[in-house]
């Protein structure tokens, strides 16, 4: 039970966090030398997807991890004597993981739920021209939010990860 | 004091590995590789290209940065005499450590099929040069490289995902093998 629950936070951490690293480091510098209508087209679709693929990694990760702390909590590396591992899940790290988790979820859902579907909205041909405009002025806040949150979202989950090893934190997902 | 600070950026940057081979591989194949079929297929083909470019960079750190953190963390957490001897291959932690390091090898392998052989076949262009059967010949050649990669690449996925839960027995058992 305690490999099974390890293996799937590790795999929901890793997905959920490789996700946002390929995002920024690959799909990011990709979309300078591309014709923004194909970038709209592409961010559309990967936004819904995406979506999805953070919000269910992140859920697995918290299930997992209560799971985790409903089994005790605690490291048993029973093969390693000399670890002299500390008892787990106490203290400051786990109320910083907690709060970044939480961080993180409101992100994501913000992302997907608000400034994506404000990011791509459309207008009709016989708008209003203030309306149009701005609808407009709404789009380009809301690109420009969602530009920012991306690198927060990634920052607060770089440090996450190192709560999730540091020795008095949860320790789960440390898979070595 | 300071064998702890190591354990914890040995753990850091194993964990960061983890992520960027398999979250990022995840990404590549679920959704910005479908998303290339939202755009005309020279300009998918250009993106594909690009950001193959880029992801196999980061597949290459994570490549080189598993074996150097994981010796950090074995040797940070003591661990050498539960290998001493033949022990790497009668205990089932040995067993477990030496089945990772076999499934690192052949996503290495992999990897530089990819990189060295079939990649330079994609990039290239399909010029008028040698005749429509030169052309046709190249298209052919790029088709099948592209389903390599594909076959390739998922395969690797597949292999990481292995690698992780042979880790995690190894974490918080005493391994599966």
């Amino acid at each position: 039970m305690r490999v099974a629950l390890g293996f799937l936070f590790t795999l929901a951490w890793a997905v959920y966090l490789g996700g946002a690293l390929a995002m920024e480091l690959v799909w990011r510098p990709v979309q300078r030398d591309i014709p923004p209508s194909q970038i709209g087209a592409m961010c559309r679709w990967m936004g819904r997807r995406y979506r999805w693929l953070g919000l269910g990694a992140l859920g697995l990760a918290a299930v997992t991890w209560l799971a985790w702390r409903g089994l005790g909590g605690t490291v048993l590396l029973a093969s390693r004597p000399a670890a002299a591992v500390p008892p787990a899940a106490s203290g400051w790290p786990v109320a910083a993981m907690v709060a970044c988790w939480g961080c993180l979820a409101a992100m994501v859902l913000a992302m997907g739920v608000l400034l994506h579907p404000r990011s791509h909205a459309r207008w009709r041909a016989g708008a209003h021209a203030a309306d149009a405009a701005a609808a407009r002025r709404r789009k380009v806040r809301a690109l420009r939010t969602m530009d920012v949150l991306l690198r927060v979202e990634l920052a607060v989950a770089l440090s996450t990860t190192a709560l999730v090893v540091l020795p008095s934190g949860p320790r789960i997902g440390w898979a070595a | 004091m300071t064998a702890t600070w190591v354990q914890v950026l040995a753990g850091y940057l194993h964990l960061l590995a983890v992520a960027v081979y398999v979250g990022g591989s995840i990404a590549m194949e679920f959704v910005l590789g479908p998303a290339q079929s939202y755009v005309p297929p020279a300009q998918a083909q250009v993106i594909g290209q690009r950001s193959a470019d880029r992801f196999l960079v980061l597949v290459w750190g994570a490549l080189a940065l598993f074996p150097i953190s994981g010796l950090l963390l074995f040797f940070s957490l003591g661990d050498q005499h539960t290998l001493s001897g033949m022990q790497f291959f009668t205990t089932r932690y040995g067993q477990t450590l030496l089945g990772m390091i076999v499934l690192w090898a052949v996503l290495v392998v992999n990897g530089a099929i990819i990189t060295f052989v079939l990649r330079p076949r994609l990039a290239q262009r399909a010029s008028a040069q040698g005749g429509g059967s030169g052309v046709a010949q190249r298209l052919e050649v790029m088709q099948s490289a592209v389903k390599w990669v594909s076959h390739i690449s998922r395969i690797d996925l597949g292999i990481a995902v292995v690698i992780v839960l042979l880790g995690a027995s190894l974490a918080y058992g005493d391994g599966i093998l």
